[in-house]
């Protein structure tokens, strides 16, 4: 019996894989090395990608422009990325990765509030700090964390500026019917809007959930056409905002404002739905016409930092860009602050933190969220994405009521 | 056919299957002990994912592969066993013992009571009832609030310096699937499987009540992924319904087993080694391609060695039986 | 009451695609026995197709229709021909993860292709509809069931009626009898299969009007197809199309059950898996063999 090759195969695996451990990726000398678990595969690759563009748009002008000077020295930036696969669970061994193969000094996070949420615990398990820009879900800060901080306005608000928008006009939008993907962050979206809207005097005239597979919503349309309502609401991901929206369209569901809480914003929705996409509104966690004046360090304007990302990736920047850059900023900032890069002493800066950046003011409560930063709520108009709400940052007038259908 | 035909046919050297691939594994087993001692977090969670996997493997071997009832549900039990763990943790429990004993009990229960109908059902029909009852199973677990719904549960952990006690623990479920197979093999038990597996009806006119021993199966088979999925929970530390009933889950002890040799003792370890170990490697080198890497892996592997890894062990007359091989199954 | 009714059209409406999602799958499994893992990414790349040719060339998606059955067909030829027969004979589970290692490469490659935007097909009519009474009815989910019931009607037709059709089906009874009456066997294989991807590209073309593109889009289409196939019976055309007809009806009305006790809502549309499968076994318990399932080998 030829022993040789089957015992030969197991030996070079288990040495192959021990064999990983012997290979330190340091943070040595004088660089900075953060950890980004990140989707390029599943179903949150496109919004995987655009975290990764806003993450590495940041490297490279704070390379081009210095590095980050800690107590004197000046440091480069490097970022070393593993791909998720948008599944939570390996998001969270990617975590583990870094941090003990890789021996990266921070965690940058993932995409999404299910992989964000795992991520944490082990950020806090390992001690080490985390700064994420692309999970809104509250229960993440619910946990007692001490160590992840997130730079993205809470779940709850995604829909809340819709609802004020609504209100605010005349006459003022009264009924709102809300459908929702069953995954938590959806969930917590809908809730929150539920509640503003109940607290503030409107009726939730219908709301609903579906799975995250679903294929088709006609039947949750049709229901929620019978109610009459004057808002409809949609907390969900891409593919079923467009599945929404197309099927709104399809039985003919007149509403004076639709809401989305993903999609507007994505350059896919107007470009798959045409005309049909006009008029629709998103909440945002930032537009290019914000009026921010950052500090110095960085980027310091909404404009520039539109054109940066044009030059660089070719496509509008969306906010996923935006927010996950912002994670990088908290910890240029909160590092230049501590003046160390001990984990302890970073995180102190961090909890500290009162910046304003292009993105926003920067600034975590006693949890971690950055509940100081408002949200905005942007409109396709004629193609274009234009933010209507709150009035003061607004680049345009909102359409009030939408028109009917086929008139956009 | 003659007996020896026969006994070749269901499996290599009898139904335990090749001793020299089952001793191997043996061996390898002992040498995972000394994972911890390493100090390395990340390789304690590698290793331990394989441990989980392979107990899942053997836990679907001994249905699918010695009983030739090939369920695609099998993470309906895992998800089953996670949840008991984070249950009692919820309560104030933190024995592992107790996670592991509640989650075969509950397991083992749930496959009874959806075997008896179920388990009437032929090849395809019985594998896409066993998917659905996982997606349904899933999508009951993520509407019920009592149960974290899509938010799922945190469950209490040891601390960082008595973290191994998983290991340990997953190394234990492991090595109890492993030894389980190995003795239900040699005895009648095992014998009566691989006779539905053959021919039921002839092994019930033999006399061989084919509901008792296939119910008996899969109960077994729950149990141990029950077992692994009860020590995941509280070494993740964390489970929701994606994790715990994901799809992935299904396939990939399914995969392993059959890479690795299906209804064979040393099968499944050596799948899952092989599968989980090639993952983590390809995921180290290949940041963005290694999805792709991993299919292609998978293709060679099912057409250069059809029968299974552990076929490697039996081969005899090198490179020409192993080219027959190959042409084995051609139409 | 209408809500009723609308209820009924939108099963209906989505139930033609559902059966000519399970229909390739059916007949590949049912013939073949083969599990097609990747009949998902076929779909895909039937969607994909269509898109290419109406972004390039401007062309109606349902103009596309041939075009992506051939162009599929031809992929699946060829990758029965030159990779699976190696193992055509070999336990139904072998080639299940054959194909599964296949879905893998088609859909990262793909991913690398076409980028992991997501892409659309919006002819101008997209989201026209009329009114039957209170009901209303759109015309793309309209055009894609009178499309999507020509297709099984068509693939009827050709498996009864003709030459290569009667000796797929012998081959199905009897590989034995079949190979004594001239049938040569594994080029019988090789049509199968490649049948089973071309009507995937169908498939994956009539979706494409109403679901969005993306390399995994085929995920739920599969898992759906799978169901679907059990519950009106393998290997049988009026069984997929009776099957993916009920699944879409029993979808549509699970979908409407909206109560809450207490604190714990209880959504028939979150629930919609869990209400279809349990459905499903209804129907193995009472018929173990599908709705018009013929005997498993």
């Amino acid at each position: 019996m030829q022993l040789r090759p089957m015992a030969t195969v197991l030996a070079l695996a288990i040495l192959a894989t021990l064999s990983a451990r012997s290979v330190p990726v340091a943070a040595a000398g004088d660089t900075i090395l953060f950890g980004a678990p990140v989707s390029l595969t599943g179903n949150l690759t496109k919004e995987g990608h655009l975290t990764q563009e806003g993450y590495e748009l940041w490297k490279n002008y704070i390379n081009a422009h210095g590095g980050i000077k800690v107590a004197g020295k000046s440091y480069k930036v490097d970022i070393k990325y593993y791909d998720d696969e948008s599944k939570n669970d390996t998001s969270a061994q990617l975590a583990e990765r870094l941090i003990d193969q890789d021996h990266v000094n921070f965690l940058l996070g993932p995409y999404g509030s299910g992989t964000s949420f795992t991520v944490a615990g082990i950020a806090e398990r390992k001690k080490i700090p985390m700064v994420e820009g692309n999970g809104a879900a509250e229960r993440i800060f619910n946990q007692g964390f001490k160590y992840t901080f997130g730079v993205l306005s809470p779940a709850r608000r995604y829909l809340e500026g819709i609802l004020a928008l609504g209100k605010a006009q005349k006459p003022a939008a009264q009924t709102v019917a809300i459908t929702a993907a069953s995954d938590a962050f959806s969930q917590e979206v809908a809730q929150g809007a539920a509640a503003w809207a109940t607290a503030n005097g409107m009726k939730v005239v219908y709301s609903n959930k579906y799975p995250d597979t679903a294929t088709d919503v006609s039947s949750i349309i049709s229901a929620l056409k019978q109610t009459n309502p004057d808002i409809i609401l949609n907390a969900g991901h891409l593919q079923d905002a467009l599945l929404v929206q197309k099927g709104l369209r399809e039985q003919n569901v007149m509403a004076k404002i639709y809401g989305y809480s993903v999609g507007p914003d994505t350059p896919d929705f107007a470009t798959t739905l045409g005309n049909d996409a006009n008029d629709v509104m998103g909440g945002a966690q930032w537009s290019e016409s914000v009026k921010y004046h950052g500090d110095p360090g960085f980027i310091r304007t909404a404009p520039e930092y539109e054109k940066a990302i044009e030059d660089t990736y070719h496509h509008h920047a969306d906010y996923h860009n935006a927010e996950s850059t912002a994670a990088c900023l908290a910890f240029q900032y909160a590092i230049e602050r501590a003046g160390s890069l001990d984990p302890e002493k970073v995180r102190d800066a961090l909890v500290t933190l009162d910046v304003t950046t292009f993105f926003g003011i920067i600034k975590f409560d006693s949890r971690g969220l950055n509940v100081y930063k408002p949200m905005v709520v942007n409109q396709i108009q004629k193609g274009r994405l234009l933010t209507v709400w709150p009035i003061g940052l607004a680049a345009a007038k909102v359409i009030y009521p939408a028109p009917p259908w086929g008139q956009r | 056919m003659t007996a020896r035909a026969s006994a070749r046919r269901i499996g290599l050297g009898g139904i335990t299957g090749n001793p020299i691939a089952f001793a191997c594994v043996l061996g390898v087993m002992a040498l995972l002990l000394a994972v911890p001692s390493l100090h390395n977090d990340y390789l304690q969670v590698v290793f331990r994912n394989i441990l989980m996997y392979a107990a899942m493997a053997y836990g679907w071997n001994l249905i699918g592969g010695y009983t030739g009832y090939v369920s695609f549900g099998n993470v309906t039990f895992f998800g089953l066993g996670a949840y008991c763990a984070a249950v009692l943790s919820s309560h104030g429990v933190q024995n592992l013992f107790a996670y592991v004993l509640v989650a075969m009990a509950v397991a083992a229960l749930f496959a009874v009571v959806v075997g008896l109908p179920v388990l009437r059902l032929r090849g395809p029909y019985f594998g896409i009832a066993t998917l659905g009852i996982g997606l349904a199973v899933g999508d009951i677990v993520e509407n019920l609030d009592a149960l974290g719904g899509s938010s799922g549960i945190r469950l209490q952990q040891v601390d960082e310096a008595h973290f191994a006690v998983y290991y340990y623990a997953m190394w234990l479920v492991a090595l109890g699937a492993m030894l389980a197979t190995y003795a239900i093999a040699r005895s009648k038990l095992g014998y009566a499987f691989v006779a539905i597996r053959e021919n039921e009806d002839a092994a019930a006119v033999l006399g061989i009540s084919a509901t008792r021993y296939k119910i008996t199966a899969w109960a077994i088979s729950a149990m141990m992924a029950g077992a692994a999925g009860a020590i995941f929970a509280p070494a993740n530390g964390f489970i929701d319904p994606s994790i715990t009933f994901a799809t992935d889950s299904n396939v990939f002890p399914i995969a392993m087993t059959i890479l690795g040799g299906i209804g064979t003792v040393a099968g499944p370890f050596i799948g899952a080694l092989l599968l989980a170990g090639a993952n983590e490697l390809l995921q180290r080198y290949f940041v963005s391609g290694h999805t792709l890497f991993f299919g292609a892996m998978i293709v060679l592997i099912v057409l250069l060695l059809p029968r299974g890894l552990v076929w490697l062990f039996g081969l005899r007359g090198g490179a020409r039986a192993w080219l027959r091989s190959v042409q084995a199954y051609k139409a | 009451m209408h809500l009723v009714a609308q209820d009924l059209v939108n099963g209906i409406l989505a139930g033609g695609i559902f059966a000519v999602v399970a229909l390739g799958f059916s007949l590949v499994w049912g013939i073949m026995n083969i599990i097609n893992l990747a009949h998902g990414a076929f779909i895909m790349l039937g969607a994909y197709a269509t898109y290419q040719l109406t972004t390039s060339f401007g062309l109606d998606p349902f103009l596309t229709l041939p075009v992506s059955f051939v162009l599929l067909f031809a992929l699946g030829y060829l990758i029965q021909r030159f990779l699976i027969n190696w193992v055509a004979r070999a336990p139904i589970l072998v080639t299940f993860l054959l194909t599964f290692g296949l879905s893998l490469l088609i859909v990262n490659i793909a991913l690398i292709v076409w980028s992991p935007d997501t892409r659309g097909v919006h002819p101008p009519y997209a989201g026209t509809n009329f009114s039957l009474g209170d009901v209303t009815v759109p015309w793309v989910k309209l055009y894609t069931l009178v499309a999507a019931l020509l297709i099984t009607g068509l693939m009827q037709l050709w498996l009864t009626r003709s030459r290569t059709g009667r000796a797929i089906r012998a081959t199905s009874m009897d590989i034995g009898a079949a190979q004594l009456s001239g049938v040569r066997v594994s080029q019988i294989y090789a049509v199968v299969f490649g049948l089973g991807a071309g009507l995937a590209g169908v498939a994956g073309t009539l979706l494409s009007l109403s679901y969005s593109l993306t390399p995994n889009m085929g995920d739920p289409f599969l898992i759906k197809g799978f169901v679907v196939c059990v519950l009106g019976g393998l290997g049988s055309v009026q069984g997929a199309l009776i099957g993916g007809l009920t699944y879409g009806i029993v979808e549509a009305f699970a979908t409407q059950i909206d109560v809450t006790i207490g604190t714990q809502h209880i959504s028939g549309s979150g629930l919609q898996d869990a209400i279809a499968l349990v459905v499903l076994l209804i129907v193995l318990i009472v018929r173990p063999r599908g709705i018009m399932g013929r005997a498993v080998a």
